[in-house]
């Protein structure tokens, strides 16, 4: 059973009195496990398809179900509750909590699901953290990490729930080539130790030459979708 | 807890805004503090000088003469009697009696006449009960059966008396004839009570019932008890065994026009503290709005980690009992502080009235010093707490209402 199966998916934003469509009819489907990148060219609808798979926006058209379940009429309060236990998300700009130091970003999200006790949770957060490569800077607050490092919190705290999905808009867009590598090598990496899905929206070769699928996106329609071995 | 120590955390991203916020609500504390401190100091300096200078602890009295006392009849007076005084005596916590004698003169210089207040007083007695002789300014207490009087400095002055001059009463005996007393001024007072000094004269007891005619009967007993606060239920169950119509009052009925006024006092303060408090509120919500809008980004990140609408909020709200909490414990401190410097010295009353004799119906005047309370302490700190979260609920729901793809990209 796919993860994630789009059927006819339209997305169209009102700007006034003009309808402005960002997707128009999508088909697809996502299994678990995989590494996909989303590209194309900016204002294509990647980050809008993104944010429908993500529980974040509703669509006008066509049906999203994701793990068996169809989200299409959820409430606010029940598309947050399939965000807190199922998605992970990293953004482009990290979105790390200033005030708080690296662990404590980490743990924000497992607190909201608060299925751990106090030891387990640090035990959990510290062995991600180590493996994420900042086991010695935990509690550096994030002005004191560098881009890279940041970004390599938010894969952290993307991860530590154990979610079905991780989404990752241009995650590498604020990072330098090197950073880039590291952090796409560390996502390739959990994907594959914990069997986690990804999903990145991207329009940076270095990106998709890490992804095993290739989705191509046009003027809010799939243009192309390449599987690689 | 987490989500409440990272809104504590929150607090000391802009450390300067935090404070010019919580100074806001300090500064409303403050006042508070020092005006209920100033409003408990005034009051419990009236409630003494009504007992020391005008009431005692007790009166014992006629009760139809206690419905007329301020018209100052020479009805329904009482006929003393050892008997009376040994059922008074009987009376918990009883220190002293005295007797007193109330009527109304117009006093008179020769040129001009006043309506004042005559109290015949039991000399040998008045000072066990009442505080009078220590505040005499100039000359003495007048002599036992004599003719002798004295007066309010104040009153003295107005009326262009000086010690040794022979003052006119006017008065008009029970049977309403009128009648004079030659009262020669053998002394001046000056109490804090300025009623007192604006409006009394007092003469030997046994003058004032010779020339009033009375038979030897007078207005009330004045009793002093050991303990002001046992006043109200000594005055019940004196009244208990007291034969009617005589009847027991504490000083809270004579000074109950002064207990309502308080009240009224006390009412004011909260109003005056609620209109503060909302101008502090107003502070709050700027500060949450500016903080929602600063961390728009943050806050589409929590609602895309799941984090639903009242959690935010909840955040929110910590942040503002927050800047409560330092608020409060700034404006205790500088309330502390206010009213150590108020009270090292105490102030001058005239320079709150102006140096007019106008001291807002309370009967005190001088200096005056600050009363402490610690429940009024206790009271303001937590209502300034309830006003910061209360403040903060609308902006926090606005915050956290926003749409998570439009906070995620600030849109």
């Amino acid at each position: 059973m796919s993860l994630i199966k789009l059927t006819g998916l339209e997305k169209i934003y009102q700007q006034g009195k003009i309808e402005v469509p960002a997707l128009r009819g999508i088909d697809m489907e996502i299994e678990s496990g995989e590494f996909t990148t989303i590209f194309g060219p900016s204002g294509s609808g990647k980050t809008t398809l993104l944010n429908m798979i993500g529980c974040l926006d509703k669509s006008t058209a066509g049906e999203i179900i994701f793990d068996g379940h169809s989200i299409n009429d959820l409430d606010n309060k029940e598309l947050a509750e399939v965000r807190r236990y199922n998605l992970g998300f990293v953004f482009q700009s990290y979105n790390l909590i200033p005030v708080l130091t690296a662990f404590e970003n980490v743990e924000f999200a497992i607190r909201l699901i608060d299925k751990h006790s106090k030891k387990e949770r640090k035990d959990k957060v510290m062995s991600l953290l180590e493996e994420v490569g900042l086991g010695d800077m935990a509690h550096r607050r994030p002005n004191e990490l560098s881009g890279g490092q940041k970004q390599r919190v938010a894969i952290a705290r993307a991860l530590i729930k154990e979610p079905k999905l991780v989404l990752a808009d241009e995650p590498t867009a604020n990072l330098d080539s090197e950073t880039s590598q590291e952090v796409l090598e560390l996502m390739k990496e959990m994907n594959e130790e914990l069997n986690t899905t990804f999903i990145f929206s991207t329009h940076d070769p270095q990106v998709m030459d890490y992804a095993r699928r290739l989705i191509e996106i046009k003027d809010g329609k799939i243009s192309k979708d390449q599987r690689r071995d | 807890m987490f989500f409440l120590r990272m809104a504590f955390k929150n607090l000391t991203r802009h450390k300067r805004r935090t404070i010019i916020t919580a100074l806001i609500i300090a500064f409303a504390i403050l006042i508070y503090v020092m005006t209920d401190g100033l409003m408990l100091g005034m009051t419990e300096m009236s409630f003494d000088n009504i007992i020391n200078l005008e009431s005692g602890h007790l009166q014992v009295v006629d009760q139809n003469y206690w419905e007329d006392r301020k018209e100052l009849p020479l009805k329904n007076l009482i006929t003393p009697s050892a008997e009376l005084e040994a059922e008074i005596k009987k009376t918990a916590g009883y220190v002293a009696m005295t007797k007193r004698l109330k009527f109304a003169v117009n006093l008179n210089n020769g040129i001009d006449e006043l309506p004042v207040t005559g109290v015949g007083i039991d000399l040998g007695q008045d000072d066990k009960v009442f505080e009078l002789q220590n505040y005499l300014v100039e000359g003495r207490m007048p002599e036992a059966d004599s003719s002798e009087i004295i007066m309010g400095a104040k009153l003295a002055e107005l009326m262009d008396f000086k010690t040794g001059d022979y003052a006119v009463m006017l008065i008009r005996t029970e049977e309403k004839t009128f009648n004079t007393i030659d009262g020669e001024i053998v002394g001046l007072f000056n109490t804090p009570h300025p009623s007192l000094n604006e409006s009394n004269v007092f003469l030997p007891l046994s003058t004032a019932q010779d020339r009033l005619n009375t038979k030897g009967k007078i207005s009330h007993y004045a009793v002093r008890l050991s303990d002001q606060n046992q006043a109200l239920t000594a005055a019940e169950e004196l009244s208990t065994r007291l034969e009617a119509p005589l009847q027991a009052y504490s000083w809270k009925d004579a000074a109950k026009s002064l207990v309502t006024m308080i009240e009224m006092q006390d009412i004011e303060t909260q109003v005056v503290l609620a209109v503060i408090l909302t101008l502090a509120a107003v502070g709050i919500i700027n500060t949450v709005i500016l903080s929602a809008l600063e961390r728009m980004e943050e806050l589409g990140m929590m609602k895309a980690l799941g984090m639903h609408e009242r959690e935010i909020v909840y955040t929110f709200m910590g942040e503002a009992a927050g800047i409560g909490v330092i608020g409060g414990i700034m404006g205790i401190i500088m309330g502390i502080i206010g009213l150590s410097i108020f009270n090292i010295n105490g102030i001058d009353i005239s320079t709150i009235t102006a140096g007019g004799d106008m001291t807002y119906g309370f009967p005190l005047s001088g200096t005056i010093y600050a009363g402490w309370e610690i429940s009024s302490f206790i009271f303001v700190f937590i209502y300034g707490i309830i006003v910061s979260v209360l403040a903060s609920i609308f902006p926090a729901l606005w915050a956290a209402r926003k749409d998570p793809v439009k906070a995620i990209y600030h849109r």
